[in-house]
């Protein structure tokens, strides 16, 4: 029986999701396409309603 | 992102593609195939030297199209990781021809163009698919004149824009302007190599070349070849020099964008595209609304929309907020269409459904809100993961476990599940990491095991 996790796609969703798995102490393989993580989160330059900064 | 990077847990396949998902929950085998980058992931140092070097230049689908990168290239500057990544469509050395200057440059000596994809087997107990969305093209929508007008960009377009590290420094510079300012540094090239050539010849005559073309035109020197060259070279000269102060003449004028419209439910709530709302864009645009504002305290907006959706924590105060501080007024009525009026400025036309009457306005640019439209990827990812899609095109999930996809082991969440804004899909990563948790513990681990 496998204690690891697959997540497929490294956006917001993808990165809250593994790192809260992480956390719990299960092993997580992250895959993204692209050549670095953080998907359409990391082309916004702030975020609402806190105007905090994406990255 | 860079707890991600480091964090002992997490086992991070950049570029990577999962090709083939068997078993079952509990035990499922998954095939992924990380892609070559060209580059070693274990000696590049992410220090950009490379880049500064290759030679050839590729529109930055980052930037959205408004900059550039190179062959070689990372994502974005703090992009996790930093390894930097070779795009075969474009580079010199891997289209057969002859270049190698990234290897040159590299100290780490970390590319390789004999890289090759490599496969790797993974045994895991579920699946979370956090595939995200892809931004609709409103191309697609005739009356908008996407494209054709070139101060009609979209939100994400915008965004960048704003960004400090995006294309223009976080300028508003309005693409029609920016256009012009690429055709005058085109031109001083060209007009800087035809003068060095005029250069050469006025010093072997000893007289200005416009002095000189005035005397070839009245006659004089009618069989000397020399002198024909030299005449030919500065009527070539002209044709660019004449454009050119044309064009600097118009640039002076130029300044950022401060009379802005944002244009709510691009693709979105509409029966000819997606009829669903894509429930993040009314409080998009208010936020791009408010940080142009603040960019510069002149910049007033107007918001198109057949009404604002601002629900969630903190929402309508936010849009309150944007009304009263950061000149934003908001109009009712759905933009019927935008044409191209005087300078280049857009003009949206519509009817004021408050006041039941059409109307149209002049702006320096105009933000279409595109929809959040399920992923390019999504029919064949569904094929692999053995997954059904809703009637939509995302991940299908169940009314009462919506975390839940077709396959039992497997899980949505995010934009790969439906439109939502950034703090529903962080809920939702939470949840569905719960639900993953869930089935490995009950799958037979009493509790989680470390890595090794």
């Amino acid at each position: 029986m496998s204690k690891e996790i697959l997540v497929t796609g490294g956006g917001i969703a993808g990165i809250q999701a593994s790192l809260d798995l992480a956390e719990m102490g299960f092993k997580v393989n992250l895959v993204e396409q692209s050549p670095s993580i953080g998907g359409k989160m990391a082309q916004l330059d702030k975020t609402f309603p806190t105007n905090d900064c994406a990255i | 992102m860079l707890d991600v990077g480091r964090h002992p847990n997490i086992e991070l396949m950049a570029y990577s593609e999962v090709e083939k998902v068997e078993g079952k929950e509990g035990d499922f085998k998954v095939t992924v195939r990380k892609k070559a980058r060209y580059v070693d992931e274990d000696k590049c140092t992410g220090c950009g030297a490379c880049k500064e070097k290759c030679p050839t230049v590729v529109s930055d689908a980052f930037n959205e199209g408004l900059g550039d990168r190179k062959a070689i290239y990372s994502l974005f500057a703090q992009g996790i990781p930093s390894t930097h990544t070779i795009d075969p469509d474009h580079c010199r050395q891997l289209n057969g021809k002859k270049c190698g200057v990234c290897a040159k440059t590299c100290q780490a000596e970390a590319i390789n163009f004999d890289q090759e994809d490599r496969i790797v087997n993974l045994d895991v107990g579920a699946i979370i698919l956090a595939t995200g969305y892809d931004a609709f093209d409103p191309s697609r929508i005739p009356e908008y004149n996407y494209k054709k007008i070139k101060n009609v960009i979209t939100s994400l377009e915008f965004e960048r824009l704003l960004s400090a590290s995006g294309p223009t420094a976080g300028h508003l510079d309005r693409p029609s302007d920016r256009a012009v300012e690429a055709e005058i540094a085109d031109l001083e090239k060209k007009a800087k190599k035809s003068r060095r050539a005029l250069d050469k010849f006025e010093e072997k005559y000893g007289e200005g070349s416009a002095e000189f073309h005035e005397k070839y035109r009245s006659g004089s020197f009618a069989d000397d070849e020399d002198r024909k060259k030299w005449a030919d070279k500065y009527a070539a000269h002209l044709t660019v020099a004449e454009p050119l102060k044309t064009l600097k003449k118009k640039a002076e004028g130029f300044g950022t964008a401060k009379k802005l419209a944002f244009v709510q439910c691009v693709g979105s709530r509409d029966f000819r595209f997606y009829p669903f709302c894509s429930s993040y864009c009314c409080m998009h645009s208010i936020k791009e609304a408010i940080i142009a504002h603040e960019h510069d305290s002149e910049t007033t907006s107007a918001i198109y929309g057949m009404d604002i959706r601002a629900v969630g924590k903190g929402f309508e105060e936010y849009k309150v907020r944007g009304g009263n501080q950061s000149n934003i007024t908001y109009l009712r009525g759905r933009v019927a269409e935008i044409t191209q009026g005087p300078g280049d400025n857009p003009v949206v036309i519509y009817e004021d459904t408050r006041e039941r009457k059409v109307k149209s306005e002049e702006y320096d640019l105009v933000v279409l809100a595109i929809a959040c439209q399920p992923g390019n990827g999504v029919p064949r990812l569904a094929e692999v993961f053995g997954v059904e899609v809703n009637r939509f095109g995302f991940f299908k999930t169940g009314a009462t476990d919506p975390l839940d996809t077709t396959r039992p082991g497997i899980f949505a969440c995010g934009c790969a599940h439906g439109p939502m804004d950034i703090p529903e899909s962080v809920a939702q990563a939470s949840a569905a990491a719960s639900r993953a948790a869930q089935v490995l513990i009950a799958s037979g681990s009493n509790s989680p095991q470390m890595a090794a």
